[in-house]
């Protein structure tokens, strides 16, 4: 069940203006290990009446995520699927958003990771956090639009993992906002949706 | 009187910012307590902190920017500001980096003592009993399942389902399944009727069973709830495996998952330790920035209040050093510092008032000089004033016209540096200089020295000048040029002189010559040839001395009669030409004359005139004994804003001696032989009788020289 949510600006506002801040502070960490997500492959295709989306996600945590991680630290990251239609003067015309949550967390009495989806509430346990991981990493045959409502316009496919700092514990936001160790977000990955 | 009106330094909106600054700390402060429904914005109240933070450098830094223009500028009440600015930032910033310091302190001390080894250790081994319990049941269920296994090594397929049913049951087991080789579900029983398909194992439990032949493991099956799954080989022709779920005891599963929370919790704590104090860190940062920087704002506001009178009084001050007195400053506030500009406005009003009484004062007295300098420069007088040591302080105009200097440029020097520049007034001004240095009273003194003009003569009048206190603060002196005034009253003497002598004498000289006659007509013819020879050269001698006489007797008479001579326009020029003309017969005497072109009219008798220049030209013939040249220069001339007609006669004789030229007007005075010694007396009788003058020119250096001037008048008047 996919939750159709609200876009979020307060949120943006927050990581533009920590984006700021950090990279003033840390001018001199720009040759720093880059620990962002990304999207190894995407595929749409019509099935039945709608567009599924299939992604492979690929995460990184850094040296700093995994002892927080390790600690007991919970770590959620949300995968954003944007429908927008393009426009030449003003900004992309959002069709439709979708938001998919997991949370990974590290249970220290049974040794395992276990992942939970935010949307679904279903979780699973793991032994290994590559597992882990690789059960969030993979999106497969999601639908996201009916073909007759995107059959109106051109639509891209915006797609984008975004680690959420606000959700970590509150004394490490100020750092996680600072800190390119907490850089664990994509750049948003753009695809077009072919009919 | 003003109503008194009490105003706070500071406006509601710097109070309502304050509040803002206030509720926004105290809701971060509130954010950072664990159970607080504010953690989820307390990234947006540090930010918000943070910009107001920002915002209030921001005014600070203006205010700062502003007062260090003021203090360039050098404007009222600038340095006042950055003595109180710089007291109150060091009053505020010193506690206040006490207590943060010591609060910085007291934070750390505090989130360190809250983890050490031992507790650290005990965590661990908690955590390591709970597995150690856990790992002991999850063996025995692994054995247990072993034994379950062998039992079912020799169970016929068809019979599977009814034996591991009674497995279940006396395992105790939650659910048991048997599972092919490809983990395809041959028999399976569990505790829950409605569960129809067991719980699987997942591809990572396969591998591990794979390998090890063996899998055991705790699986938590729903929220809060513990299974052992144990996964074995059962022995048969055909690989088969067994999966037996055991439940975790309610009360080993609640404290198994009470220490695991508190491990979590311990471990999570312990590793946000930094990050906690780095928090707190911020937190108590950004309150001492914003309450040093919200009170250093509100400070530069109060203090702007507080020496906004200074400034105007500063100004105001200002105002009046520059000369306006008139300055009025608005009274903001009934206190002392009101109490100081209510004071000033009252100085500035007596000072306005006692300047315009100065300044009229001072009109009235300028008024009053200037009426006693008119009367002084209109004085036929000359008045010299000298300060305390005798130097010059004030002349006026007379003072210039009698000595011909321009006393008024030798303010403040003494008469003797005056003296040094005109060798002709030396004498009289060292006198005068002498006079008033010595003088203790009033004097007065005649003075005679030989001016431009001839001799001249002051009568001065001098007065020590005495101060209320009997101090003497110097001196005037008052003199006159009584020249003119003493030769009137000599004229005057000589006239009644020669009157009389003509009345006295002139009478018996016709009986003398008669009887002198009558003898010689009488006794001629009867005396000796001898005698009668001797009587008529007595007798003519008698005759001729008694016509000497008369002429002498005439003369007198001439110089003593009153004037009566008819008074018509002349060109002098055209007059001495004719007069000139009389002398051209003498071959030896050159006659060298310059007239000023155009007409030289006077007013005059031309008979007396005539005999003024008769008389002159005779004497300077007599003077080079009639070999030698005679200059005549005709000119016209400005004295005292009246046109004159100047005559210059020059001869080149022996020229006058210095002990005659003083006298050599009087009557009686000659250097001639023969001589009444009257003519010069007669010439300068007639020049006077015209309103003219004359004198001799002191400053030709060879022969004799006289100046004529006569008032000209314009040549309509002479028409007329």
């Amino acid at each position: 069940m996919l939750n159709h949510a609200s876009p979020m600006p307060s949120a943006k506002i927050m990581v533009i203006f920590w984006s700021l801040l950090c990279g003033m502070l840390t001018l001199n960490t720009s040759h720093a290990e880059n620990y962002h997500a990304h999207i190894d492959a995407i595929s749409i295709q019509a099935i039945n009446h709608d567009y599924c989306l299939s992604a492979q996600v690929n995460y990184a945590l850094s040296p700093k995520a995994l002892e927080a991680l390790q600690n007991g630290v919970a770590l959620y990251w949300t995968i954003r699927i944007k429908l927008v239609t393009p426009r030449a003067w003003l900004w992309d015309e959002t069709i439709t958003e979708l938001n998919l949550g997991y949370r990974l967390q590290y249970h220290a009495l049974l040794n395992m990771y276990r992942v939970k989806n935010e949307n679904s509430l279903g979780q699973q346990n793991y032994s290994s956090l590559t597992t882990a991981l690789a059960s969030m990493a993979k999106l497969d045959n999601l639908p996201i639009i009916k073909t007759d409502v995107a059959n109106a316009s051109d639509i891209l496919v915006k797609l984008k993992v975004e680690f959420e700092r606000e959700a970590l514990p509150l004394p490490l936001r100020p750092v996680a906002y600072l800190s390119p160790s907490w850089s664990l977000s994509s750049e948003w990955f753009t695809w077009p949706l072919v009919k | 009187m003003a109503a008194s009106k009490i105003t706070f330094p500071v406006n509601a909106y710097v109070i309502v910012l304050f509040g803002f600054i206030l509720l926004s700390l105290q809701l971060m402060s509130s954010a950072t307590q664990e159970s607080s429904e504010l953690g989820e914005i307390y990234s947006w109240l540090l930010l918000i902190n943070a910009l107001g933070s920002v915002i209030l450098l921001g005014l600070v830094g203006a205010n700062i920017v502003a007062l260090t223009r003021q203090l360039k500028k050098r404007e009222a009440g600038s340095k006042l500001t950055i003595r109180m600015m710089s007291l109150f930032v060091v009053l505020a910033l010193a506690p206040a980096s006490i207590v943060f310091y010591f609060s910085m302190q007291f934070l750390h001390q505090s989130i360190d003592s809250w983890f050490n080894v031992e507790i650290d250790r005990a965590m661990k081994d908690a955590l390591e009993l709970s597995q150690a319990s856990l790992d002991q049941r999850m063996r025995w269920h692994l054995k247990q399942t072993q034994q379950l296994a062998a039992q079912l090594e020799t169970t016929a397929p068809e019979l599977l389902s009814l034996e591991i049913e009674n497995l279940r049951v006396l395992s105790d087991a939650n659910e048991i399944a048997v599972f092919s080789d490809p983990g395809k579900i041959l028999a399976s029983s569990s505790t829950n009727p409605s569960d129809i398909l067991p719980s699987l194992p997942d591809e990572n439990s396969w591998l591990q069973l794979r390998q090890n032949k063996d899998y055991v493991a705790l699986a938590p099956v729903h929220e809060n709830e513990l299974m052992i799954r144990v996964i074995t080989v059962i022995k048969t022709s055909k690989p088969q495996y067994l999966q037996a779920l055991y439940p975790v005891p309610v009360r080993i599963a609640d404290l198994a998952d009470s220490v695991e929370f508190a491990f979590v919790r311990y471990q999570e704590m312990n590793f946000l330790r930094h990050s906690l104090k780095l928090s707190f860190t911020l937190a108590l940062c950004l309150v001492l920035l914003m309450s040093l920087l919200a009170a250093i704002w509100v400070a530069f506001i109060s203090i702007r209040h507080i020496i906004a009178p200074v400034k105007t009084l500063v100004k105001g001050t200002q105002a009046v050093a520059s000369g306006h007195y008139g300055q009025q400053l608005p009274v903001i506030a009934q206190d002392d510092l009101g109490f100081l500009v209510e004071s000033f406005n009252d100085m500035t009003q007596r000072i306005a008032k006692a300047r315009t009484e100065s300044r009229l004062a001072g009109l009235e007295i300028e008024n009053q000089r200037a009426y006693l300098e008119t009367i002084l420069s209109n004085l036929t007088a000359g008045v010299i004033s000298f300060d305390v040591n005798f130097k010059i302080r004030t002349a006026n105009q007379a003072a210039y016209r009698i000595f011909r200097i321009q006393v008024n440029q030798f303010i403040g020097h003494t008469l003797l540096q005056l003296a040094a520049i005109s060798t002709e007034l030396a004498e009289p001004l060292v006198s005068i200089q002498s006079l008033i240095e010595q003088a203790d009273d009033i004097w007065e003194q005649r003075i005679a020295f030989l001016g431009h003009s001839g001799r001249q003569e002051l009568l001065c009048r001098g007065t020590p000048l005495y101060s209320q206190d009997g101090l003497r603060v110097g001196a005037v002196v008052v003199f006159d040029d009584v020249t003119d005034l003493i030769q009137a009253q000599k004229n005057a003497a000589w006239g009644e002189v020669a009157r009389r002598l003509a009345h006295e004498i002139k009478n018996p000289l016709t009986p003398i010559q008669l009887s002198a006659e009558r003898l010689q007509h009488k006794l001629a013819d009867k005396l000796e040839p001898t005698d009668a020879a001797i009587l008529e050269r007595s007798t003519k001698t008698i005759v001729q001395q008694v016509e000497a006489m008369k002429e002498m007797v005439d003369d007198f008479s001439e110089y003593a009669k009153p004037s009566k001579k008819q008074s018509v326009a002349i060109d002098l020029a055209t007059l001495v030409q004719e007069v000139l003309a009389l002398y051209a017969l003498k071959s030896d005497v050159e006659f060298k004359t310059y007239f000023e072109p155009g007409l030289l009219p006077i007013n005059g008798d031309p008979v007396s005139i005539r005999q003024v220049l008769h008389n002159l030209i005779k004497n300077a013939l007599e003077a080079i004994e009639s070999k030698g040249v005679i200059g005549i220069d005709l000119h016209r001339m400005q004295k005292n804003n009246a046109e004159f007609i100047e005559i210059w006669l020059t001869d080149d004789g022996p020229g006058i001696k210095e002990e005659h030229i003083e006298k050599i007007f009087e009557p009686y005075v000659t250097t001639k032989a023969k001589g009444t010694g009257l003519g010069l007396a007669i010439v300068k009788k007639i020049i006077e009788e015209h309103g003219g003058a004359i004198r001799v020119d002191v400053n030709r250096k060879t022969g004799a020289g006289f100046i004529l001037q006569l008032p000209a008048i314009h040549a309509q008047s002479q028409h007329s």
